[in-house]
């Protein structure tokens, strides 16, 4: 596979393709936005449990570091989007730095007890430091600052589109960054880890760093993501820092496709709009999440997007089969 | 020749701009119920849905035509409510919203629908909603933390003046702060003093630790200022620990009936309950809600059914009285509106938009008290306690 085709080629082709249908083809454009924001937190959780293998419930502690920390400094420094941005993104890896430090010192089920652990902390600090989070209430009037270039401003994104048009770039370039990471020799070594951490640490790899990187990364976009969703509603909700959220965002993951980002899309979009669906029809609508969870598990286990591969393959067009299948790593 | 064209193309105009203004005139009104219909809150965003849904159904035509009625499903999730109600905005140009049960979920979606001009009624508990966070499109229904606490520990100290040593149960969380500091104030008042208070978190159920640190101290009356199935759970804890035998036990914020139903007059008799309504209430129109409610879905309203129901109501009686669906003018009509509700006669006060209604003290019956199915409790005692206007908070009108 050459350089062009994992990075700009095969799925991010399919991913800008998503991202141009998404909303024509979807009820409105917040709805779109929502999953693609989405899709960026299970695209850096793949990054971790399907490149890594490290199952991690901590993922709400970034997503939500994210959205108070740019919120925060919008709100009483008056740091304009890019600035924002930046902050949550230096808050998620800050924040997966200190979670990652630690949790990575243990392996297996103890590695999960402790970004668990870790999630609920941040719950309750995010509870009782109510006077900067807005405790249960939230944190209100969260601003949507104008994108600003040199001093010019190119849109004021108050409109649904044009805040769909910047989330979708900002998806594009962590996107293609991570496709570039996960290609890179430090990609692979991380799936090498994945696949037998003994062995890597054997031939000389220090595995613990590799891991900590891999959590800085995950940490920082889902940070970024945190950000982008305070944005979207003008408002930082504590259940952004709940296990729920963590648990989500892994559900998403995994229903997509673990060692496929654009499995992250599919995951996001099909969690958020089962949700949408679902929830109008039967109000015990996550009773049908917990069965696709199981059927995906037990006969997807390459995810959504392990499955539409599976079904292209019976097909013949071989060239897009070969172009993607190295998307679903073994 | 000219004329006469210029004659009937100005006709055709003054034809084509008057069915425009019919047109407009005859947009049908949609009421956005913004509900927690699945998710953790789903009990209660059913009955609340069905309280809306009758005031729509049995409202009649309203500007001339029907008016309708969605509902909006939060998942139990402020987020996502915020979300569906920035669709509903976008999309449908959606100007009338009530519902959003959840504090987090009303502050938010309100200041959303005020951001596009709409207006929002709610029933949310928050004192922000009528306080610092207070703005032009949002009312709220439900008696303040200031107004329960007034109403429920006045009397019931009224009814038992001996007891003079009381315990607080408190969940650490801005609703559970308001109805603390309310509680400290009165207790100065009225000589309480106040033997203790346990803090537990919002996602607390296990409630022994705290029933056991009230008993250790030893009060004549033990105040639960937490909601929803914490108090239910704590309330139950209590009983089982035999706290019911050796003081007197004050839920301050209940929902009402249907908390009743869930925890059985084993438990709730001989406690007290505060409760924003009861369906024993005797005015007109909650005994035509009763009926209505009964006739609909079989069942007897209960608090959230009724305070949707009310929402709603009150939100198309002031499209009618403002004869257009434009919100600034209907905001115009809600301010200082006087109106016969399921509690007497409400008012909704302009200065910060809480309407000022009834808040009521119930005791539990005994089972073989009760006259019916859901005969749960009588009425000690009832009344408007609502903060002075020199004193809001609100500033954002």
């Amino acid at each position: 596979m050459n350089k062009k085709t994992s990075i700009f080629g095969g799925v991010t082709i399919i991913a800008l393709a998503l991202m141009v249908l998404m909303p024509i083809l979807l009820p409105s454009v917040t709805l779109a936005t929502e999953i693609l924001i989405f899709a960026l937190a299970a695209l850096a959780c793949n990054l971790l449990l399907g490149y890594t293998g490290l199952l991690s419930f901590g993922q709400g502690i970034f997503f939500g570091g994210g959205a108070y920390s740019a919120s925060l400094v919008m709100l009483h420094l008056n740091f304009g989007l890019i600035s924002a941005l930046i902050t949550a993104i230096l808050v998620g890896a800050l924040l997966a730095l200190i979670v990652g430090a630690l949790a990575i010192r243990r392996t297996g089920i103890y590695f999960v007890m402790l970004t668990l652990s870790f999630s609920q902390m941040a719950y309750f600090l995010a509870y009782t430091f109510s006077d900067w989070t807005g405790g249960d209430n939230g944190l209100l009037d969260v601003p949507r600052p104008a994108l600003t270039l040199f001093g010019m401003t190119i849109s004021d994104l108050q409109s649904s589109e044009a805040f769909y048009i910047f989330v979708a770039a900002v998806f594009a370039i962590v996107f293609v960054f991570s496709r570039r990471v996960i290609h890179s020799p430090f990609g692979t070594t991380l799936v090498a880890i994945r696949e037998n951490e003994g062995r890597s640490s054997a031939v000389g790899f220090s595995t613990n760093h590799f891991k900590l990187v891999a959590f800085v990364i995950s940490g920082a976009i889902t940070g970024l993501a945190g950000a982008l969703y305070a944005m979207l509603l003008n408002f930082a909700p504590l259940s952004n820092v709940e296990l729920l959220m963590s648990e989500n965002i892994l559900i998403m993951t995994i229903i997509g496709g673990t060692s496929s980002l654009i499995g992250s899309i599919l995951g996001a979009g099909s969690i958020v709009l089962m949700g949408d669906l679902l929830s109008s029809i039967w109000p015990r609508w996550m009773m049908i999440l917990g069965a696709v969870l199981i059927a995906v598990v037990l006969f997807l286990p390459g995810g959504l997007w392990g499955g539409i591969l599976s079904l292209t393959s019976k097909f013949p067009w071989k060239k897009v089969k070969t172009n993607v299948t190295s998307e679903v790593t073994k | 020749m000219i004329k006469k064209y210029l004659k009937n193309t100005a006709l055709v105009f003054s034809i084509a701009a008057a069915s425009c203004v019919v047109m407009a005139q005859e947009e049908a009104v949609t009421i956005y119920g913004v509900k927690s219909l699945s998710g953790s809150f789903a009990s209660y965003g059913k009955y609340a849905d069905m309280g809306s849904k009758l005031a729509v159904e049995q409202y009649g035509q309203v500007l001339g035509k029907t008016p309708s009625y969605m509902s909006i499903d939060t998942e139990g999730n402020a987020g996502k409510a915020l979300r569906k109600v920035q669709e509903a905005i976008n999309q449908n140009s959606a100007k009338f919203f009530n519902g959003g049960t959840l504090s987090s979920t009303s502050l938010a979606i309100g200041k959303e629908i005020n951001k596009s001009g709409g207006v929002f009624i709610t029933p949310a508990g928050a004192d922000e909603l009528t306080g610092v966070d207070c703005n032009t499109s949002t009312f709220r229904w439900s008696v303040p933390t200031y107004g329960a606490i007034r109403e429920t520990v006045v009397p019931l100290l009224k009814e038992h003046p001996e007891k003079k040593r009381w315990y607080t149960i408190t969940p650490q969380y801005v609703f559970g702060e308001a109805l603390l500091s309310n509680a400290k104030a009165v207790f100065d008042e009225l000589g309480i003093e106040h033997v203790g208070n346990s803090y537990h978190s919002l996602q607390e159920q296990e409630f022994s630790g705290y029933v056991t640190n009230a008993m250790a101290a030893k009060p004549d009356v033990l105040l639960l200022l937490n909601f929803g199935s914490q108090s239910s759970n704590a309330l139950r804890q209590a009983i089982n620990f035999g706290l019911k035998n050796q003081m007197t036990i004050l839920v301050t914020w209940s929902s009402g009936l249907e908390q009743f139903q869930e925890l059985g007059a084993d438990i709730t008799e001989n406690v007290y309950f505060g409760a924003q309504y009861w369906h024993t209430v005797d005015t007109p129109l909650n005994n035509k809600l009763v009926k209505e409610v009964k006739d609909t879905y079989g069942i007897t309203p209960n608090y959230p059914l009724a305070a949707d129901y009310i929402s709603t109501k009150l939100l198309l009686d002031a499209i009618v009285e403002a004869g257009t669906t434009t919100p600034s003018d209907v905001i115009k009509v809600l301010e200082g509106k006087s109106y016969e509700g399921p509690t007497g006669t409400e008012i909704v006060r302009a200065a910060d938009h809480q309407v000022l209604k009834n808040y009521y003290l119930l005791k539990g019956k005994s089972p073989s008290e009760m006259k019916n199915a859901d005969d749960f409790a009588e009425i000690v005692s009832y009344g408007k306690s609502f903060p002075d206007e020199s004193s809001l908070e609100c500033k954002g009108m």
